[in-house]
């Protein structure tokens, strides 16, 4: 079928199969690889995106559902080559080291700040739940998105992450 | 890969009953597709056709009345009625439940209709609904009925709905308003994950206590008729009288009853406080 999505403000139409999923249709039939695939099953986080301003599992969903819909993915979040904010605010924050989980991580992040400008340590992690890091141990990405909105950056020693 | 399949987006409920009275079995309905394309995709389910059903008319949202009650439609996804300002006042049990429902990205898409009528035992929206006493509004080509929760659920991931028909809405009848309660999930980690027992408490304006159990039995369980007032220890033994847990992959039997208990006293005395 037909399938028409504006992607971080440009439309794509692409010809696609029904049974195709938004993560396989992103990343395979528009060529936007940076939205990642973990586990396929909506329990990692890794190909998250935004739909209609929302995070959401992109392997969980089925691209025909999102004809005519508007995304943003981790494509979006650099401008004319300078990386958003937040993206500066993970990297000066070593929230990043393999990599592979950052592109859903920066969207989950992305879709709290927008609903929530200043969030706590907690209700980022609420915010990030979803999203699995086996690298980091989580508290340089709260503190990347900390700093990016504007918050001291620094987890107390010792608290639970 | 995704098994092969067609993709249907029927706009009227007329045309929905028409092609679930015509594919039968052979069409999954999608709602949130959280779970449907998890069994997809692991091969447990390989319908013929999907039938996308947010996009009939009329089956969005949430809305309330005094005379009906919350009515929370087919495409109302968990996070809606979680940051619904009114159902957190008047139906906080409902929202408890929903807040332990998976990650933010699931709750986004995942549906409350779709987490009852995949009628897994560890539903987490299933304990509040049959706290609250509420009903499913059923409906197909061959007309429409209504079942209260308490008779909804058959067996593990078996439910009274045929396959022509579909849970339209769900009734949340306006006398639960107010009831009072809480829900404890034991889960094996702390972040997202199912439940290796739940239990949602409430008492209602009338001073009737409910309780209903998840994870304990083929299908979640309800223990209605309780005294406000009644001891602890009589709650305690109502419940455990009523559950059936086995062991499995997540808990031991003896675990899974232990913890019952536990979260039975604990809600009773935060119901109390």
């Amino acid at each position: 079928m037909k399938i028409s999505v504006t992607i971080n403000g440009a439309l794509y139409e692409r010809e696609a199969p029904e049974n195709v999923t938004l993560l396989r249709f992103l990343r395979e039939y528009v060529g936007l690889t940076g939205t990642k695939e973990g586990c396929g099953g909506g329990e990692c986080g890794a190909c998250t995106v935004l739909l209609d301003g929302r995070a959401v599992n992109a392997c969980l969903i089925l691209a025909a559902e999102v004809d005519g819909a508007s995304l943003r993915t981790i494509e979006g979040e650099a401008q004319d080559g300078e990386p958003s904010d937040l993206q500066k605010a993970f990297a000066r924050r070593h929230a990043v080291q393999c990599g592979y989980c950052t592109p859903g991580m920066v969207m989950s992040a992305r879709a709290l700040i927008e609903r929530n400008p200043k969030p706590s340590v907690d209700e980022i992690k609420e915010g990030l739940e979803g999203n699995f890091c086996r690298c980091t141990g989580y508290v340089q990405i709260i503190e990347a998105v900390l700093e990016a909105t504007g918050q001291p950056a620094t987890i107390q020693e010792g608290s639970h992450v | 890969m995704l098994h092969q399949f067609n993709y249907l987006a029927p706009r009227t409920r007329a045309e929905l009953h028409g092609v679930l009275a015509a594919e039968g079995p052979a069409a999954s309905l999608l709602a949130g597709g959280t779970d449907l394309l998890v069994n997809i995709r692991a091969g447990l389910i390989k319908p013929r056709l999907v039938v996308d059903a947010k996009q009939v008319d009329g089956f969005s949202g949430i809305s309330w009345s005094e005379r009906e009650g919350l009515v929370i439609r087919a495409a109302a996804t968990i996070n809606q009625v979680l940051r619904d300002a009114r159902t957190a006042i008047d139906f906080p049990l409902l929202v408890a439940c929903a807040r332990d429902l998976a990650s933010h990205q699931v709750r986004n898409r995942a549906t409350v209709i779709g987490n009852v009528v995949n009628a897994s035992p560890c539903s987490d929206m299933a304990p509040a609904l049959l706290c609250l006493k509420a009903r499913a509004a059923i409906s197909s080509k061959r007309g429409e009925r209504e079942v209260p929760f308490s008779a909804f659920f058959k067996g593990v991931k078996e439910t009274v709905v045929a396959p022509d028909e579909v849970v339209e809405r769900i009734v949340v009848p306006a006398a639960s308003k107010g009831a009072r309660g809480g829900y404890h999930k034991l889960k094996r980690i702390n972040g997202h994950d199912l439940g290796v027992v739940g239990v949602a408490l409430c008492v209602d304006r009338e001073g009737e206590m409910r309780v209903a159990v998840g994870s304990c039995a083929p299908t979640p369980i309800l223990v209605e008729g309780l005294d406000a007032a009644a001891p602890a220890d009589a709650v305690v033994a109502a419940v455990m009288r009523a559950i059936s847990p086995i062991s499995d992959v997540r808990a031991t039997k003896e675990y899974r009853a232990h913890m019952v208990e536990q979260f039975v006293r604990r809600l009773v005395d935060e119901v109390r406080s």
